[in-house]
């Protein structure tokens, strides 16, 4: 092979190269050096071996971080598995109209997180009007202390989660669902099946790869939450700072020139690992299905 | 054409991987580049290029005309000098510093508070003042000078610039809605106490007398009240029983309804928000604050009375202070001091606090007549004589190691008190110990 032609694959590749090689696999490496090390930005640091996996794993706040974010994960991401696909069944169907539905649902993925936040922090205020409405219907006789109290604040983080997400995973599920042969279900029709079942037996089988691409990707979604509960629960994580995510966590520790860069990185690196593991688990859980 | 799988691109990203690992086990965990003070022969010299940073200042029209007024005025009064004007936005202006001072590349003149400052001062980023201009600090008023100096460390270093002094504001048109003197504004933290319960009774739900900020006032306030926050040796110390008399007066007023239900988690914007809205009657604030209330809710402004500060006898006024500071990488530190020692001289603050309701930190300036003259009758000129004769007992209360990360902790644990799921005394000595597990890591 002549010299040229090794060399052009790579000169094509190599504006992608160098912007992986700097904002990804740097930054990545860099992360694992310094979990290493007990490093600030005021004050340097030195390598200290595993100390700071050791300090997490007596830290409170650590496995409080990590245990929010792993309820995060079981809350969300069912949620963002069914409900998409609900929405994009009854979005799917070509009558006038629906193109307004399916915008409508998919506008708060193009708003800004912050922004989200705050239309929900009013919403769920005790005077507002998700607490209105509750009264009203006599469901609730106080006001919930959505905002304030530590479980609820939570549960109205992953509400905003599963709200600003559920567009987004339509718009893939609404792919998929075009790609479903319209046979299938005429057979399915013609052999007595009801909609129920062709649901069952038809657009399941048929979506489960991308049921299986969104678990993922809201998974690793869910693991990295943090505007959420920083415009939900301020900057304190709610009273008591309970409604910590590790991000959250994080940020938290490793922001700031006195910010322990170091610890922050090797919690980086445990959120990595979790998530990795994570996702290898899906993809799994999805092969046995398959082939069961 | 077929392509076989290929052992060779695993190969290539254990390589890469390995080259990338032996790289960065060379790449420096060095902290701060801190550069070296200036000799006095080089702090006299004044000329060449010179970085200013200023705090989102460049959004007032006005702000802007007066910067690059002076910096005009300054490099015709100092030839063949010339100082490029960077304006940071107030978010975020913290980590872009921190980055900038451990590059090793800070402006040659930085504006900052001396919450922000006090990290990279304890690792001597700045040039001290005392020793590269001692005359420097008696122009100054002693309680902002202090303001750049760290516990523990040596010397003072920055050059305190704008000032201002909370004023207690409150909406007259509430007070006499809830069926009090709209004349008198509360004097002592039990009147504003009093009063915030009578008018959030009054407003049923609908406007509250009182927002807690813990955010903004809780380390303040106790400061106020004559609580020791933080010892010579760096020790948080504000679990006192005065501390606690008073937790237990805001979990109280929280529980009862005379803050707002959601107030517990809110933030200053909130607050600030909530009295621009009409629903909340008082809110102890700079001067300037006037201004947004004037531009955002003129019908509020109408209706707002300002009154002194409220400190406990005996207590000391807060003061926020902002200040210039000089990093010793500079490497024109001549024509940078020169340049802060401009900036803040008499003349040109006194012509900034015509056009902001800030205070000047030179004492020559304070004591122009323009501070004392409320005869426009106005709550802003009003505003400005009070929190000016505020100054010679004022102090930044703040103490500088109340970083955000502190403060969050402290906060949090606050919070469980408010909403009843601490005891005033298990939250002050939880957020003590918080506190100083993250202060002592540093100190």
């Amino acid at each position: 092979m002549r010299p040229r032609r090794l060399l052009t694959p790579w000169l094509l590749l190599a504006p992608a190269l160098a912007v992986a090689l700097v904002f990804h696999i740097v930054p990545f490496f860099r992360t694992v050096q310094l979990s290493f090390t007990d490093f600030r930005l005021s004050s340097g640091g030195q390598y200290i071996g595993l100390e700071n996996f050791g300090a997490l794993a007596s830290s409170e706040v650590f496995w409080l971080s990590a245990g929010n974010t792993l309820l995060y994960v079981v809350v969300v991401v069912p949620l963002l598995v069914a409900l998409p696909l609900l929405l994009a069944l009854l979005v799917q169907p070509k009558i006038p109209a629906m193109p307004f539905f399916r915008a409508s649902f998919y506008t708060p993925v193009i708003a800004s997180m912050v922004v989200v936040g705050l239309i929900w922090v009013f919403l769920l205020k005790e005077q507002g009007p998700v607490n209105w409405l509750l009264q009203t219907l006599r469901i609730v006789q106080e006001p919930l202390p959505f905002l304030t109290d530590g479980t609820l604040l939570l549960f109205s983080c992953m509400l905003v989660t599963v709200w600003k997400g559920l567009g987004f995973y339509m718009v893939i599920y609404l792919t998929a669902l075009a790609n479903v042969p319209g046979e299938l279900h005429e057979a399915a029709q013609v052999d007595g099946a009801g909609s129920i079942r062709r649901f069952w037996s038809v657009t399941i089988p048929s979506v489960r790869p991308t049921m299986l691409l969104v678990g993922v990707l809201s998974a690793i979604a869910a693991m990295k939450v943090y505007a959420e509960i920083y415009v939900i629960a301020g900057p304190t994580a709610g009273p008591g700072g309970t409604v910590r995510s590790m991000v959250f966590t994080i940020r938290e520790v490793g922001s700031g020139f006195d910010g322990q860069i170091g610890y922050a990185a090797a919690m980086s690196l445990v959120l990595f690992v979790f998530t990795i593991g994570l996702t290898v688990v899906l993809q799994k859980l999805n092969r046995e299905n398959r082939e069961a | 054409m077929t392509f076989k799988p290929r052992k060779r691109g695993f190969l290539g990203a254990i390589a890469l991987a390995s080259g990338l690992t032996f790289a960065l086990a060379g790449c420096s965990l060095e902290g701060v580049d801190t550069g070296s003070a200036a000799s006095d022969d080089e702090l006299a010299k004044v000329e060449g290029e010179i970085s200013f940073a200023t705090l989102e200042l460049s959004s007032n029209p006005d702000l802007k005309k007066y910067i690059e007024d002076s910096i005009a005025a300054f490099e015709e009064e100092y030839p063949g000098t010339e100082v490029e004007w960077i304006d940071v936005p107030f978010a975020g202006a913290q980590e872009k510093f921190a980055a900038d001072a451990a590059a090793g590349n800070l402006p040659d003149v930085v504006n900052m508070n001396p919450n922000f400052a006090q990290p990279l001062e304890r690792e001597g980023v700045f040039l001290d003042l005392d020793e590269a201009a001692p005359d420097l600090a008696d122009l100054y008023v002693p309680g902002a000078w202090d303001g750049f100096k760290v516990p523990g460390v040596e010397g003072s270093f920055g050059v305190p610039w704008y000032l201002t002094s909370e004023v207690t504001m409150y909406n007259a048109g509430l007070y006499e809605q809830s069926g009090l003197d709209p004349e008198q504004a509360p004097e002592t933290f039990d009147e504003l106490y009093e009063n915030a319960a009578t008018v959030s009774a009054a407003g049923a739900g609908a406007f509250y007398g009182l927002h807690p900020a813990l955010e903004n006032r809780f380390m303040t306030d106790l400061a106020k009240i004559g609580v020791p926050l933080i010892d010579e040796d760096l020790v948080w110390t504000f679990n006192t029983p005065d501390a606690v008399a008073h937790v237990e007066q805001l979990a109280q007023m929280y529980q009862s309804g005379v803050f707002p239900a959601d107030s517990v988690t809110q933030t200053l914007n909130d607050a600030k928000e909530g009295y621009m809205a009409g629903t909340i009657a008082a809110f102890p604030s700079g001067p300037n604050f006037l201004n947004g209330i004037e531009q955002n809710s003129p019908d509020v402004f109408a209706k707002t009375k300002v009154a002194p500060q409220i400190i406990a006898d005996g207590g000391t006024y807060n003061m926020s202070v902002m200040g210039l500071l000089i990093p010793k990488t500079s490497e024109n530190q001549g024509t940078a001091l020169a340049f802060a020692e401009f900036i803040t001289n008499a003349e040109n603050q006194l012509a900034l606090a015509k056009i902001a309701p800030v205070l000047p930190s030179v004492t020559d300036a304070i004591d122009d007549e323009f501070f004392q003259d409320d005869s426009d009758g106005t709550e802003l000129s009003k505003a400005r004589k009070l929190s000016a004769n505020q100054l010679p007992n004022a102090a930044n209360l703040t103490p500088v190691q109340y970083d955000d990360q502190v403060k969050n902790a402290v906060l949090a644990k606050i919070q469980l008190a408010l909403t009843g799921e601490l005891s005033a005394q298990d939250a002050l000595d939880q957020a003590v110990d918080a506190a100083n597990e993250i202060t002592g890591a540093t100190k």
